[in-house]
């Protein structure tokens, strides 16, 4: 069952597999969004602290009596402005002509461009730094002032934001994909209600399935059950009525040829014409025997397929009547049949348990040699039970589950049954949720048929008590 | 004995009767519920066979309507359905008792033997069985006229045995029966009984064990 939904189309993972990838796709655009927003702020002040620096030391150029340009930066102001914890900081000044007023000699110069002061990322000294070149007017020549800075407070920086926008965008799509996950199982549960519904419900139960909480988007396939349901009943109850009719049409005049012919026969006194009745009057009980058959067999398919009432029943009293009108018959049989009786409550239909019965016994009849003996049991060990056991030749163990098959006349069958008794007793004992089952009689001779009832609740406590 | 025979089929109404008159009864078949009113106005009957299934007035309503004028008339209802409902409306409305078709002839006279007998054991003293003839009043029994002599006990069962011919009488309720009469008794004791019982009674009537059921006492067939 399990095995076989999983092979099943499932909406809800439909909805998941549409939602949940593009929930993390946008959910990772985004977080490397945040990354590139949060970052160029950081770079703007740090560039713009070494854009300060610079013009600091700009500031600080002045022009010499020959007309070259100097720097009076005291000592302590260098120090100063080359104060960092982190990172190194390098500074370079430089004449038009190249040649060095202070500084880092071997620090590069960004070559004039319209913006100035100009930036740009550069390798010094063996590792990646920021540099920023500003040019200055000092007399009567230009003079570059190029500070640079390593990358340590930089990429702290970077990894700072970094980590920060990871953990909470992380957080951000479990949650995101905590909300979908719920909302498609909340969004179903409606789905899953009907189903359940549906499943719980007895298989004969025809009522309408309600259409109040029902979400529109399945109305229509409830609808469509409703509209069964209902042709079902409907169908049954014209079923019911055709076998009631049908039951009088056939009973009725079954019921008065053979009457006639017992009295034809009984009044005939010419032997030869007597034997001629006496066979069709056996013909004529065949077929009322087989009419009864199948009227017993539509009606419990019909009792199956609509929901019947089983009401309480003490087993030992279908018991009485299924022997009283079959003595007479036995004892022409000679066959003795006799009854072990406890009382055993179950719950059931007590014509259609007392037609099974009567099938049983019958059958036994059929199949059990003059001499022999058929005992009708039943009570209660724990489940109520019906039970007959003959003396006959016993069914072969191949042919045990067949036998139940409408028609089905095993190897052993002999005489002129229908084939139809054990498959009435089979729709009886499915009617009633009992377990029919067919073994070989005590000591392996013989047949056994037994039907077990379901256990009684408060019934069944009693029967273990009284054990 | 006169049997009114109220069934619409022909074929059955016409073998009922037959079966019932070569039983010894007097039977006299009507169709309708209508006619048997008029026929039951008419003349007085021991005992009234009605098929359910009649045209316009039902065999229930046509009971109903009898008991409801206080009419204590026997009545054996025929039915073509099945199910215990129409039995058990049947009886709670008045029906002594049932018969499904199809039903073999010598059921239905065995019935009608019984009805009949229940009928007359009320409103008379005297139970038939066969040739056997049991005295109520005076405790006696007789077969072709001949007088049997048996003890208390055995008379106690051999009643509760003819009472219930036909049907299988528990060893319980044969206990039950002469209780009264005995502190203890086992009922092996009420094998004993009933085997003298039918050493007594010879030929007269069958007393038949069913193993495991109890015993059902049958008049011998001629």
């Amino acid at each position: 069952m399990r095995a076989k939904n999983d092979q099943a189309p499932s909406i809800r993972k439909r909805l998941l597999a549409l939602l949940l990838p593009s929930a993390v796709v946008i959910l990772v655009a985004g977080t490397l969004g945040d990354y590139f927003t949060a970052i160029a702020p950081f770079r703007e002040a740090y560039d713009q602290a070494l854009i300060d620096t610079a013009i600091a030391v700009a500031g600080r150029v002045t022009v010499r009596n020959d007309g070259r340009p100097a720097l009076s930066l005291p000592p302590d102001a260098a120090a100063i402005l080359r104060a960092d914890s982190i990172d190194s900081i390098y500074i370079k000044v430089s004449a038009a002509d190249g040649a060095l007023v202070y500084g880092d000699a071997d620090l590069p110069e960004l070559p004039e461009s319209p913006a100035n002061p100009s930036r740009a990322n550069v390798a010094y000294r063996g590792e990646p730094i920021r540099l920023v070149s500003y040019r200055t007017v000092a007399g009567p020549s230009i003079v570059a002032v190029s500070v640079g800075e390593t990358l340590h407070k930089r990429d702290r920086a970077r990894a700072a934001v970094l980590t920060t926008a990871i953990a909470v965008d992380a957080a951000e799509l479990g949650l995101v994909l905590a909300v979908i996950w719920l909302g498609v199982r909340l969004a179903l549960a409606p789905l899953r209600n009907v189903a359940a519904q549906i499943h719980r419900r007895s298989a004969r139960d025809l009522a309408p399935l309600p259409l109040g909480r029902v979400p529109v988007e399945i109305r229509g396939v409830v609808d469509a059950l409703n509209r069964l349901f209902a042709t079902v009943t409907r169908a049954g109850s014209e079923q019911r009525r055709f076998l009631e009719s049908a039951a009088h049409q056939l009973r009725t005049p079954l019921t008065g040829i053979q009457a006639q012919l017992e009295l034809m026969a009984d009044d005939e006194t010419d032997p030869s014409r007597k034997d001629q009745l006496g066979r069709v009057l056996d013909g004529a009980r065949r077929l009322t025997h087989t009419t009864q058959q199948l009227l017993a067999l539509a009606r419990s398919d019909e009792a199956a397929t609509l929901d019947w009432k089983l009401t309480p029943v003490d087993l030992a009293s279908v018991v009485d009547p299924v022997v009283n009108e079959r003595i007479a018959a036995s004892d022409a049989a000679k066959i003795d049949l006799g009854a072990e009786v406890s009382p055993a409550d179950a719950r059931g239909v007590s014509w259609l348990l007392a037609e099974a019965l009567g099938n049983l016994v019958d059958n036994a009849m059929t199949y059990t040699p003059a001499g022999g003996s058929i005992t009708i049991r039943c009570g209660d060990d724990g489940a109520p039970f019906l039970q007959v056991t003959d003396t006959g030749p016993g069914i072969p163990p191949g042919d045990r589950a067949r036998v139940l098959d409408r028609f089905y006349r095993g190897s052993n069958a002999q005489g002129d049954g229908s084939g139809l008794g054990l498959a009435i007793v089979h729709e009886v004992a499915q009617l009633h949720g009992a377990t029919l089952s067919i073994d070989a009689g005590p000591d392996g001779r013989g047949t056994t048929v037994s039907l077990r009832f379901p256990v009684r609740h408060g019934g069944s406590a009693q029967a273990i008590a009284a054990r | 004995m006169r049997v009114l025979v109220v069934e619409d089929d022909p074929l059955v109404g016409d073998a009922v009767r037959r079966a019932l008159a070569a039983a010894g009864f007097a039977a006299d078949l009507v169709a309708s519920a209508e006619a048997a009113a008029s026929a039951l106005h008419a003349e007085s009957f021991d005992l009234a066979i009605v098929d359910i299934g009649l045209p316009r007035v039902s065999g229930l309503q046509f009971l109903q309507a009898l008991r409801q004028r206080g009419t204590g008339l026997p009545v054996l209802i025929l039915t073509a359905r099945d199910g215990l409902e129409d039995r058990v409306h049947a009886l709670d409305l008045g029906a002594d008792d049932y018969l499904t078709k199809p039903f073999e002839i010598p059921e239905l006279v065995a019935r009608c033997r019984a009805l009949i007998r229940r009928a007359h054991a009320v409103t008379s003293t005297r139970l038939a069985l066969g040739s056997l003839n049991l005295d109520l009043a005076h405790r006696e029994v007789t077969v072709d006229g001949a007088l049997l002599d048996l003890t208390h006990r055995e008379w106690t069962i051999l009643e509760c045995l003819v009472f219930n011919a036909g049907r299988i009488v528990s060893k319980e309720r044969l206990k039950e029966s002469v209780v009264n009469w005995s502190e203890d008794l086992t009922p092996n004791a009420i094998e004993v009984y009933v085997s003298r019982l039918r050493t007594k009674l010879g030929g007269a009537a069958d007393i038949r064990a069913v193993r495991g059921m109890g015993y059902r006492i049958d008049a011998r067939e001629k």
